[in-house]
């Protein structure tokens, strides 16, 4: 980056070429006004606040429009300025209601002060308030808008448009009568998500949150602690205010990866479970089939006796844990030390199981590293960006904002998915297959490749294990996926597909994003794998921007497998096997080597099959919901059922909860410290804001707790951050990360040492393979085992909606996100439709051959023929009741895509 | 009083059918765009150049010098534009609207020298929405051009490709303002841009772009065929060429009128007609709302760029607006006020505001002290706003000022 010296009042500055004027006069503590520009946002030029003057220019010009220049000498203060600043700050207030009401962030406010305004009698010019027409809108379910606060800076439409990507908010009207409005009427009606990028980055007011505006009160807000969402993946940075005990705002925090400020809905209004009267507040225990309220102390006497008996009646491996994806890297790493040291077996896994252990799976062999290759923000900046099977927009919304900003600047994007999601409406190609034939698909972007010698043969040969021989391998299969081939199976055009592949192997960078239409099938590693061939020979991996990464799910599913979670894996994903590394951690856990189990355990489903089949008879499952979460959900509450002893330790009396002997009332992670690690591996600070609720203890205090209590104690630590010490030990990859660092830093793992900046994207330099080269490892197509027939004629998919969060136990708690969708819905094809007779709102039976459910039918074209979907939020309609029990043979990962049903009219 | 003046924009005016092809081929049509192409872009830029034409829609900026920014700026640019501002929307202004409906083909050769001069392919002609006939008319005539390879690809085998279309203005006065116009053009709501970057730098679609009045284009051919030095003929050495005046209010025969520069205001208004028996002319208002008033005293000011700057006043587009002794000043002051907060697009602080304040001030009796207060906030608004709309009130205030007694 090119450096200037500019000179502003005098004062010599050095800054980046091209920088914005006004940003580097505010750094340099040139407290310059301006109510229109906003560092995310391009400048407007709207408010004439922040004037000045520059030698050889005529007259004023507005500092937030220009660019630094070497030599360049500004005025930033003079008499001048100062005055017409006052003149024109003296015109936003003549046509606002400027009283300050203590309820939101005010930028206006300490203006009005500094230039001696707050006397109506002072000011240089009336007000025209009464001479317009005001215009508020409270039609939106989270925000509403008042335009007498409204200064038209325009911070709100470019928000929308420039860092959400949805350009929902405009002008109304023209001139004085103008006024922000969302779609063609008004916020209620329009496409408004309710993210509340408006509100963030609103300097007035005008548009503010709904939820406690009553009682909010910013002069008595003494605490704003920042943390990370408690929501999905992407691991946004917010900012917690509380007021009397109570989270009363939620805000992004603006300078900081992976979010800058942006948030979704949930993770700005989705934050009312923590401080919900269903919480679990003490222990509950199982007596006389009812689950009745308990003393912490009968409670761990209770599941210590539980479990010493189950260990020494049944043996050691007829106990299994659930660690939580919703849980901190220290608690998760505590548990799994528990489960190894106090159980005694590896039987434990993790919600990554029925989420991304198939993409993991396959990038673990085939690159080294079972994580995302990049880093956020290098989806606005990728040549060309391949999204399958994943509706980022609504799963993982900020994530997607950096893919819209992408397409924004010209980049390519390419969305591949059953469903038409909607991020489809921004991308270059969409490509629509059939459920389930995502092999077929890619090995025919591979014949394309292959046949228009798109190869990078530099890279094959280089650094990929045995590269010519397996690109031979590779093509041999790819050349059976002609494009008649591929149409049959997939349904796909074979033109679309070519020029997919085109568009991805000439691009400059590329990066494969993926989701659960990838990972949740009975082929889950090979889909990804066919990608991940792809990848390789277009050499579209170890350089900037380029790589795959399967976008995680859970706010800290990353963290619970790095945390070694895992029935095969040590922390930081070192094997069970390794020797070497186990005597590591008996050194460091001071036990006798041998107390470490090598053998691998059960995986998540495994589990609860062995749970039915009585091989396990006590489980202890810490923050999840398997009732709701695991396919076939009949199955999984016989197994649970079938268990002896049923330990859950969670927030609420989850639908799991229920089926438990001994309930533990665990926090939130607004009510503890820890760190989790988000999609693209950066670990982040969890910040303690609200104290617990009744006896509710932190998770890594009751694993203590039960442990001590089995007269196994698993060490004294007093904080996460001791914690999280021992886990550095342990985790090489971990090792350089410390909560001193994170104070300060943001930081990605591979972190080796103290030193290390920390690896925003791998394999720059090499793979972490043991040669250090990526593998290929040539995929077919495999028909679903489950086709459609005559009894059950359609295919279901499932998936997520953008308002609600997986069991919905956190997100249902919010009154502001259920208006945004609060029932189960069944999307099918107007073919379809017209088929079974079928209207838009009539409530269905839909079965499968595990069970049946109700839902009302939405006719959409989203969907194909043939194929319907179903959000698996709800309790009242569970689609996982629907799915069946089967597992991908690499990664044991559940088909939840793909099950065969029909839908029953309701007489 | 006849117009006896010799022509150029209005040469075919009523001496050919304005949809026939053929009637404009035959009355010398396409002959300086066929003049034009034989000779090197940087050559017909020169040609500009020393005709001294300068831009017909009010700015008066040197065409050649516009068009040679344009065609050098940003060398690795494959694209460049040629837009036509025929959003003709200062009050009083109609001349561009006869061009476009008496001479439509006229405006194509100008365009397509234009875009030859500049190295463009493709052009806009940006037509105010309630000009009904002049879209017709134009598109008619793109249609033909088509038709008859005038338009297209290999023109006239010549090797050189355009196109053109015609854009419809959505009825909103501040896009006549090339910044403005452009962003309505890419399908954006009609706000002003910052500026710099001008269209010569990065225009349409951040390319290159060159922004010129219909008038301005249509004096091309001429230049183009006859020469620069015949161009210079008329008008004087500063102004060279005629100007289209539109003249209106208490006159016999408001219309347009072809005039070489220098000839006074008296001689112009003399075309039109005299005003009804005992009525003496108290105000004229020149270049529309953001004009002049300028009072009978300076009637026999010569029409010239230089001759008004002298006189510390401006031509504009070239409306000249007449009002007898039974006006209401202050009325009309009203109403052109209104008119600036009824098209400020309320983009910028100090004209959303400011022109309301304007107009609310002038509901107030006309006094010495009203008057003074609204020059001083239309003195700020001209300093601060972002573009020449919030910078116009400051222009009838001042000259109101200057020449009537409160």
């Amino acid at each position: 980056m090119e450096k200037v010296h500019l000179y502003i009042d005098g004062q010599e500055i050095i800054s980046n070429k091209g920088d914005n004027l006004l940003h580097v006069a505010r750094k340099n503590g040139f407290d310059i006004p301006g109510l229109c520009f906003h560092p995310r946002l391009t400048p407007t030029g709207a408010c004439r606040l922040c004037v000045v003057k520059i030698k050889g220019r005529p007259g004023t010009v507005m500092s937030c429009t220009v660019n630094v220049e070497d030599g360049m000498e500004v005025v930033a203060f003079d008499e001048e300025l100062e005055a017409q600043r006052r003149t024109t700050l003296a015109h936003i207030l003549a046509e606002i209601e400027d009283s300050y009401n203590d309820k939101h962030i005010d930028e206006l406010q300490p203006l009005i002060d500094r230039y001696d305004l707050r006397d109506p009698s002072k000011r240089p010019v009336p007000s025209i308030l009464d001479k317009i027409s005001r215009q508020i809108d409270t039609t939106s379910p989270v925000l509403q808008y008042d335009s007498g606060k409204c200064i038209k800076c325009f911070r709100c439409i470019k928000a929308c448009d420039e860092i959400q990507g949805k350009s929902v908010l405009s002008m109304a009207e023209r001139g004085i009568s103008s006024y922000v409005v969302a779609g063609v009427k008004n916020w209620g009606t329009s496409e408004c998500d309710g993210c509340g990028e408006c509100i963030q980055v609103c300097p007035t007011g005008a548009i503010v949150e709904k939820p406690y505006l009553e009682t909010i009160q910013i002069s008595k807000i003494k605490q704003k602690v920042q943390t990370t969402c408690p929501y999905c993946g992407v691991g946004c940075q917010i900012e917690a205010w509380v007021q009397d005990n109570t989270i009363v705002r939620i805000r992004g925090v603006e300078d900081k990866l992976p979010n800058k400020g942006r948030l979704c809905v949930k993770g700005r209004f989705g934050y009312f479970y923590t401080q919900h009267e269903e919480r679990l507040t003490h222990p509950l225990i199982r007596k006389n089939g009812k689950l009745e309220k308990a003393t912490w102390n009968e409670a761990l006497d209770y599941i210590a006796r539980e479990f010493n008996r189950i260990k020494q009646t049944y043996g050691k491996k007829s106990l299994a844990g659930y660690g939580s994806s919703k849980c901190t890297n220290e608690d998760n790493y505590l548990f799994q030390k528990f489960m190894r040291l106090v159980i005694g077996n590896n039987n434990m896994d993790n919600c990554a199981r029925l989420c991304q252990s198939s993409a993991v799976a396959a990038l673990m062999r085939s690159l080294g590293d079972g994580a995302g290759t990049n880093s956020i923000e290098e989806y606005a900046q990728t040549d060309c960006l391949i999204i399958v099977g994943d509706n980022a927009a609504e799963t993982h919304p900020v994530t997607s904002t950096y893919m819209k900003q992408g397409k924004r600047k010209g980049k390519k994007l390419i969305v591949i998915d059953p469903k038409i999601t909607p991020l489809a409406k921004y991308a270059d190609i969409v490509i629509q297959p059939k459920i389930g034939t995502d092999v077929a698909l890619v090995n025919g972007m591979l014949y394309y490749i292959f046949q228009e010698n798109l190869v990078n043969y530099d890279f094959v040969k280089n650094k990929v294990e045995d590269g010519e021989k397996m690109l031979q391998e590779l093509r041999s299969i790819a050349m059976k996926y002609t494009p008649e081939v591929v149409k049959e199976i997939t349904g796909v055009e074979p033109e679309l597909v070519r020029k997919a592949a085109i568009m991805y192997a000439t691009a400059p960078s590329a990066i494969i994003a993926t989701g659960m239409g990838i990972s949740q099938h009975t082929v889950g590693t090979n889909n990804a794998q066919a990608l991940i061939n792809m990848m390789i020979i277009t050499g579209q991996v170890g350089k900037p921007n380029s790589g795959y990464s399967p976008l995680r799910g859970q706010n800290n599913v990353q963290g619970a497998g790095d945390m070694g979670i895992s029935p095969t894996f040590f922390p930081g994903y070192i094997p069970i096997s390794n020797e070497n590394h186990r005597k590591l951690l008996a050194s460091v856990w001071k036990v006798p080597v041998e107390e470490i189990d090598a053998t691998p355990g059960l995986t998540m489903l495994e589990i609860i099959d062995a749970a039915e089949k009585g091989d396990i008879k006590g489980m202890y499952i810490m923050g999840e919901n398997p009732v709701l979460s695991d396919p076939d959900q009949d199955h999984t509450i016989r197994a649970l059922k079938n268990l002896e002893f049923l330990l859950v330790q969670d927030i609420f009396l989850t639908e799991t909860a229920k089926l438990a002997h001994v309930v533990l009332p665990a926090t939130t992670l607004f009510e503890k410290e820890g760190t989790v690690v988000s999609s693209d591996r950066r670990i982040l600070r969890i910040r303690q804001v609200l104290t617990p609720p009744g006896e509710a203890r932190p998770d890594w205090k009751i694993i203590l707790d039960i442990a001590e209590r089995m007269n196994k104690p698993l060490g004294t630590y007093h904080s996460p951050e001791e914690i999280f010490e021992e886990i550095r030990q342990v985790t090489p990859i971990f090792r350089g990360v410390s909560y001193a660092r994170l104070e300060k830093e943001e930081l990605q793992w591979p972190c080796y040492d103290e030193n290390s900046p920390g690896t925003p994207t791998l394999y720059l330099e090499k793979f972490s393979t043991p040669s250090g080269k990526a593998k290929i490892f040539p995929v077919e197509f495999i028909p679903q085992a489950e086709q459609p027939n005559e009894k059950f004629p359609l295919v279901m998919n499932t998936g997520r909606m953008l308002n609600q969060y997986h069991t919905a136990t956190m997100s249902r708690k919010s009154p502001y996100l259920n208006q945004y969708g609060n029932e189960p819905y069944l999307l099918v094809h107007p073919s379809d439709a017209e088929k079974y007779a079928l209207k838009t709102g009539e409530i269905v039976r839909v079965v499968s051959p595990r069970g049946s459910i109700t839902s009302k039918v939405l006719i959409s074209d989203q969907v194909r023929p043939g194929e319907t979907f179903m959000p698996w939020h709800f309790q009242e309609s569970p689609a996982n009741k629907l799915t069946r029990n089967e597992k991908d043979p690499l990664s044991k990962i559940a088909p939840f895509k793909y099950s065969i049903i029909r839908i029953e009219k309701i007489e | 009083m006849e117009n006896k003046f010799p022509k150029i924009v209005t040469r075919r005016f009523g001496m050919i059918d304005p949809l026939s092809i053929d009637d404009f081929i035959q009355h010398d049509g396409f002959q300086g765009f066929l003049q034009a192409i034989r000779k090197s872009p940087a050559e017909i830029r020169e040609a500009i150049k020393q005709s001294g034409l300068r831009g017909r829609g009010g700015a008066a900026f040197p065409t050649g010098i516009k068009m040679e920014a344009t065609a050098t700026s940003a060398p690795q640019e494959t694209k460049r534009f040629v837009v036509c501002n025929a959003d003709e929307g200062e009050p009083g202004t109609f001349k561009d609207r006869y061009i476009m409906e008496k001479d439509p083909y006229a405006l194509i050769e100008g365009m397509l020298i234009a875009g030859y001069a500049i190295g463009s392919h493709q052009g806009y002609i940006y037509i105010r929405g309630e000009y009904l006939s002049s879209i017709t008319t134009i598109r008619h005539a793109i249609n033909e051009c088509y038709k008859h390879n005038w338009l297209g690809k290999n023109i006239q085998a010549t090797g050189f490709d355009f196109n053109l279309e015609v854009f419809i203005g959505g009825g909103s006065y501040v896009c006549g303002e090339e910044l403005t116009l452009l962003e309505s053009l890419e399908g954006k709501r009609g706000h002003p841009r910052i500026k710099p970057p001008y269209p010569a730098q990065k225009g349409l679609w951040q390319k290159p772009t060159l922004v010129n009045n219909v008038e301005t284009l249509v004096n091309l051919p001429y230049i183009l065929q006859y020469g620069a030095s015949k161009f210079r003929e008329y008008g004087t050495a500063e102004s060279p060429g005629t100007k289209l005046l539109s003249i209106s209010g208490s006159v016999e025969k408001p219309g347009v009128y072809e005039v070489p520069f220098g000839i006074t205001f008296k001689e112009a208004l003399d075309l039109a007609g005299s005003l009804s028996k005992g009525k003496q002319i108290k105000a004229l208002l020149v270049g529309g709302a953001a004009g002049n008033f300028i009072p009978p005293s300076l009637l026999d000011l010569p029409i010239t760029y230089e001759s008004l700057a002298e006189n510390k006043l401006t031509l504009g587009s070239g409306a000249i607006m007449v009002f007898e002794d039974s006006v209401d000043l202050h009325e009309l002051l009203q109403n052109i006020l209104h008119f600036f907060k009824h098209e400020s697009c309320g983009k910028c602080v100090p004209c959303r505001i400011g022109t309301t304040l304007l107009y609310e001030k002038a509901k107030e009796p006309l006094t010495q002290e009203n008057l003074a207060w609204m020059i001083e906030e239309a003195k700020y608004m001209a300093r601060t706003s972002l573009c020449p709309l919030g910078q116009s009130p400051l222009i009838p205030l001042q000259s109101f000022e200057r020449f009537f007694n409160l």
